[in-house]
């Protein structure tokens, strides 16, 4: 079904995408001799500041694609560019194949009306209005009449469990209830994409996983696709199907979880993950090495897609290889040394190939996500990620920056 | 972002201050150098030269003749200010009638019904004890007469605000146009907007309106666009992004948004409708002002304190009132529509019970005549208190000792010097507080005013104001400091703020005619008065602002509450003192101005001289320099960034 997806139209394609703040800033993206210079040197010789540097990535349907970087990355910019909340300064950006940067303003205000929401980091919502008509506002704006969008809200804010707090206000919520509530906004619409931006961050940790929980939930339930921007290296792996880690404007990787654990693109990527506990990302597949359980009962019989870490614990109850099973054929074989060396990074003999060549592209992004839409199929992720336990984050990326 | 370029001027802020200092000194020296002994030898120095003095006398009279000769027959009179002077007329008149026909239950029940729902049952039962004492001090018809003039007053500058403040809010040019000239109009003296709007309009109502309605709106106008600007972006993204109009955006969003700077605005504009309604007296605008105008003429304080006091009353409660609703803005109180209706019907059947039983007036054996026992206290007070008390003295000697040894020399200090002097003074002083650009305002007002051929009188006002500054400035900063190491004090001063800072200016002038008599001492006690709770107020939340961590720090090395004050909380507090300052300045203007009522001279008394004698063009002359007085001092005291609410 995956490979089906990555063949049709992307719900979001991005093509050498700039924004550029200052003045003049259309020329830079323009003029090679600028485009190649550093953050700082750009800004002491043109006074600008690039906030999205050539950046380019598809997101396909029913997909969660993450956009993680540090503060001042540039992934809120690149967020805001999507529905022209910030004018892009240069390249094209399509919906469903259409573009959005040659919308009239009725055509963009249809875009944002049914087929982007957005969810904000502060929440945004009215405080001089109930969670109902917080919720209900979308609708409204689109001219929906009262008793219809009400009773629309009402769906949604049962979806999000918050059924009896219709009346309260904005300040009558905690964090997360508020952060419910514009989650319901941005779904009473019923969008097409939903855009993340940084939406738990200024959340408690327990709040943010209980959020963290909800999206999956929902994104299970409804196959929604999703952007989602954030911080957060360990929320990035939980949520995203594939990841976009930007740097200073620029996407320094693009890939599955597990790819940009597995093997990062450069060192900067290498540091950032260099804490992520690699049992839970990894998947079986690349740990297993070839060979054949020889028998019908496949001993362990453990599913491709499993982490390490579940590998580990049959091969540790066994006391003996387990043997690597997708759709009763068998693929491989996983023993002690084979996930032990998973873990330790050291690459396995049989994945290594597959995954060493996405690295290489990953060096240049803008190729990497196109080659890879075509190419490399991502891993499929049929282990419900809510399931999956919750990976601790390296301290580097968990700066609690807002 | 900005962190990297911020960061290098602060490297070494002491020197280069100083540095910049000296270097702003000698520059203006250096020019002094050139221009002074130019100036010198082309005219004298000591007094304005009178070659730099432009006489408007003339053109002013002849300018004031015509318009009173034109204003039944010119087109512009008959079909542009004609009609706006009539339509004024008709709905001061019209709303007169309906609080008439009301009867004193009905708006009284009214009042109190509306701050019932807006404010609680207490601020309810205030209101209605208010206005029973209008009527029982005699003074209801008065109070409805001010009423009524504050009612279309107010409805016009909301109107006239809220406009002004959705262009400024809403676009960036028009802003950045509007907003210096709203600044100055914040800090110019109520005084200098009457006279021309009886040039153009004559004594009476339409002009009291006027008049009102510039001095009124500027407040709404700015804290609509402040409130407009300062919405929450995020919110306003949000709204953006899911594709609402502009239109829907503003009617959904913004303005909701701004609730609370909307009804602070109007709670400002009522404060400053309902002051100046009271000084417009002074061209006619009749009323409870007219009954303290009048009674002030003739020193009856008496009649006065019965004027003031519901002038007073109706302060407190507008203020309360309406300040209690833009606290509740946005809170969980929204009160429906159906307790409205339910106030309303209440309200016209209580009105209707006082109409059936006969009782529309006040009753005149409800009244209760303070007049003569006021009058009767304030002749033993002469008697007794006014000199000649043993050690302490008597009022009437404190204020003479007053203009002997501080209004006089001080008076003639500033006429002695050489009037480049003066200008060069308050270059220096502004320049080194402020920017070059607000040196420059300050030295060309200041200039206007010799130009204009009132140097002498204008230095007059400016000693009084200086000698009141000095006042406030000693027993504010004081009390402030007081008030910012005592929780106790500050808790016992807040109500007694409160309470000085909604009353009008006008009012201030009873007391301190009882006290002192008439004269310039008076003018400058009153001046006092009125912007010692302004001062006291900044001085103790700035000095409560400062930031704890330094404080505790400080305490953490065994700093003593001395060297905590001297060495922390002062030099933190400097932005809050300056502003304290700078609001001091301008309050203690604006009082001293009106002082020439109460034999404070000067432009004050060419103001009301001009007033009085049809004699506009002194008058006007007078109001000019009022301005450029005004200008001046404030761009002297203005520190580079202004706050964005007033204290006052």
């Amino acid at each position: 079904m995956n490979a089906m997806n990555a063949m049709s139209t992307p719900v979001f394609s991005v093509e050498g995408l700039w924004k550029v703040f200052g003045p003049k800033a259309e020329r830079i993206p323009a003029d090679p001799a600028l485009t190649s210079l550093e953050p700082a040197e750009l800004r002491a010789r043109t006074g600008c500041t690039a906030a999205v540097r050539d950046v380019s990535f598809d997101v396909r349907k029913g997909e969660v694609f993450v956009v993680m970087g540090l503060s001042g990355s540039g992934k809120s910019t690149l967020v805001r560019c999507l529905t022209r909340l910030i004018e892009p300064t240069a390249g094209t950006i399509a919906i469903d194949g259409e573009d959005v940067r040659a919308m009239d303003k009725s055509r963009l205000r249809e875009l944002r009306r049914h087929r982007a929401a957005m969810v904000f980091q502060h929440f945004g919502l009215l405080p001089h209005r109930t969670v109902l008509d917080n919720v209900a506002y979308g609708l409204e704006i689109q001219g929906m009449s009262k008793a219809e969008r009400r009773a629309r809200a009402q769906e949604v804010v049962a979806k999000v469990g918050l059924e009896g707090m219709e009346q309260r206000r904005p300040s009558q919520l905690s964090g997360g209830q508020r952060q419910r509530v514009g989650l319901a906004r941005a779904l009473a619409v019923d969008p097409e994409v939903l855009l993340f931006d940084e939406p738990f961050s200024a959340l408690d940790p327990l709040i943010r996983r209980d959020m963290q929980e909800e999206v999956v939930r929902l994104h299970r339930e409804e196959g929604r696709t999703m952007v989602f921007i954030t911080h957060d290296l360990s929320e990035a792996l939980k949520l995203g199907d594939r990841i976009a880690l930007m740097r200073d404007g620029r996407v320094v990787q693009l890939g599955t979880p597990e790819e940009i654990v597995g093997s990062p693109a450069d060192d900067y990527v290498r540091e950032f993950v260099r804490d992520v506990p690699r049992e839970q990302v990894m998947t079986v597949r690349t740990a297993m090495r070839a060979g054949e359980c020889g028998g019908p009962e496949h001993p362990g019989a453990i599913a491709a897609d499993a982490v390490v870490a579940e590998a580990i614990k049959v091969v540790a109850d066994l006391g003996a290889p387990a043997c690597v099973v997708d759709d009763g054929r068998c693929l491989g074989v996983v023993d002690a040394e084979t996930l032990i060396a998973s873990v330790a990074g050291r690459g396995v003999v049989a994945a290594d190939a597959a995954v060493a060549g996405t690295a290489a592209a990953g060096a240049d992004t803008a190729v990497a996500a196109g080659s890879r839409a075509a190419g490399a199929a991502p891993v499929p992720k049929t282990a419900a990620p809510a399931e999956r336990p919750p990976a601790t984050p390296p301290p580097t990326t968990d700066t609690g920056a807002v | 972002m900005a962190t990297v370029t911020a960061s290098a001027p602060r490297a070494l802020p002491g020197g280069l201050l100083r540095h910049r200092a000296a270097q702003k000194l000698l520059l203006l020296a250096l020019a002094a150098a050139i221009l002074v002994p130019l100036a010198n030898a082309k005219w004298a120095s000591g007094s304005w030269p009178e070659a730099l003095t432009v006489d408007l006398t003339n053109p002013l009279t002849t300018a004031s003749n015509w318009i009173i000769d034109n204003r039944d027959s010119h087109p512009l009179f008959l079909y542009g200010f004609g009609y706006m002077s009539n339509a004024v007329v008709i709905s001061v008149r019209a709303v007169y009638l309906v609080l008439l026909a009301a009867g004193w239950t009905g708006v009284t029940a009214l009042g109190a019904l509306v701050a019932w729902r807006v404010a609680g049952v207490r601020l309810a039962i205030g209101t209605a004890a208010a206005f029973l004492t209008c009527g029982l001090l005699g003074m209801w018809v008065p109070t409805m007469q001010t009423l009524a003039l504050m009612v279309v007053a107010v409805l016009a500058s909301v109107a006239v605000g809220v406009v002004l403040g959705l262009a400024a809010g809403l676009s960036d040019r028009l802003d950045r146009t509007l907003r210096p000239v709203l600044d100055t109009m914040q800090v110019m003296p109520a005084y200098a907007y009457l006279l021309p709007v009886v040039l153009v309009f004559g004594m009476g109502v339409p002009a009291a309106v006027l008049a009102t309605v510039v001095y009124a709106a500027p407040p709404m106008a700015r804290l609509t666009s402040l409130g407009l600007r300062g919405a929450d972006k995020e919110v306003l993204e949000a709204v953006e992004s899911l594709g609402s109009t502009a239109r829907q955006r503003l009617l959904t969003a913004r303005i909701p948004l701004a609730s609370k700077e909307l009804l602070l605005g109007l709670n400002q504009t009522i404060m400053m409708a309902l002051s100046m309604a009271v000084i417009a007296s002074v061209i006619g605008a009749g009323g409870l002002g007219d009954r303290v105008y009048q009674a002030l003429a003739s020193v009856d304080v008496g009649a006065a304190l019965s004027a003031g006091i519901p002038i007073v009353l109706l302060a407190v409660v507008l203020d309360r009132v309406t300040g209690a609703a833009g606290e509740r803005a946005g809170g969980e109180h929204e009160s429906s529509p159906r307790t409205w209706l339910y106030a309303a019907v209440a309200a016209v059947a209580v009105a209707l019970a006082g109409r059936l039983a006969g009782r529309l007036d006040w009753p005149g054996a409800w009244t209760l005549n303070i007049a003569e026992p006021v009058n009767r206290a304030v002749d033993w007070m002469t008697a007794h208190l006014y000199s000649g008390v043993p050690v302490v003295g008597g009022t009437a000697d404190w204020a003479a000792h007053f203009t002997t040894w501080v209004l006089n020399p001080v008076r003639s200090g500033l006429q002695w010097l050489p009037w480049w002097s003066v200008l060069l003074v308050v270059a220096a002083l502004a320049w080194l507080i402020g920017t070059w650009r607000t040196a420059l305002t300050a030295v060309l007002a200041m200039a206007a005013i010799g130009v204009l051929g009132v140097w002498t009188p204008s230095l007059d006002t400016l000693s009084q104001v200086l000698a009141a500054v000095a006042v406030t400035l000693v027993l504010g900063l004081a009390t402030g400091i007081a008030a910012a190491r005592s929780d106790r004090f500050e808790r016992l001063l807040r109500p007694v703020l409160d309470v000085f800072q909604t009353m009008p200016q006008f009012v201030y002038l009873i007391p301190v005619v009882a006290l002192f008599g008439v004269g310039r001492a008076p003018a400058v006690a009153a001046a006092v008065v009125y912007a010692l709770p302004a001062v006291v107020r900044i001085t103790t939340q700035g000095l409560r602002q400062v930031d704890p961590a330094a404080l505790e720090s400080a305490r953490s090395l065994g700093a003593t509450p001395g060297q905590q004050l001297r060495q922390i909380q002062l030099p933190l507090a400097r932005p809050a003192l300056l502003l304290a300052v700078n609001q001091g300045v301008v309050l203690v203007l604006a009082v001293v101005v009106i002082g020439g009522l109460v034999g404070g001279g000067a432009l004050g008394y060419n103001t009301v001289f001009g007033l009085a004698q049809g004699d506009l063009a002194t008058g006007l002359v007078a109001g000019a320099a009022i301005v450029c007085l005004g200008l001046m001092l404030d761009r002297v005291t203005q520190p580079t960034e202004r706050r964005a609410k007033k204290g006052a």
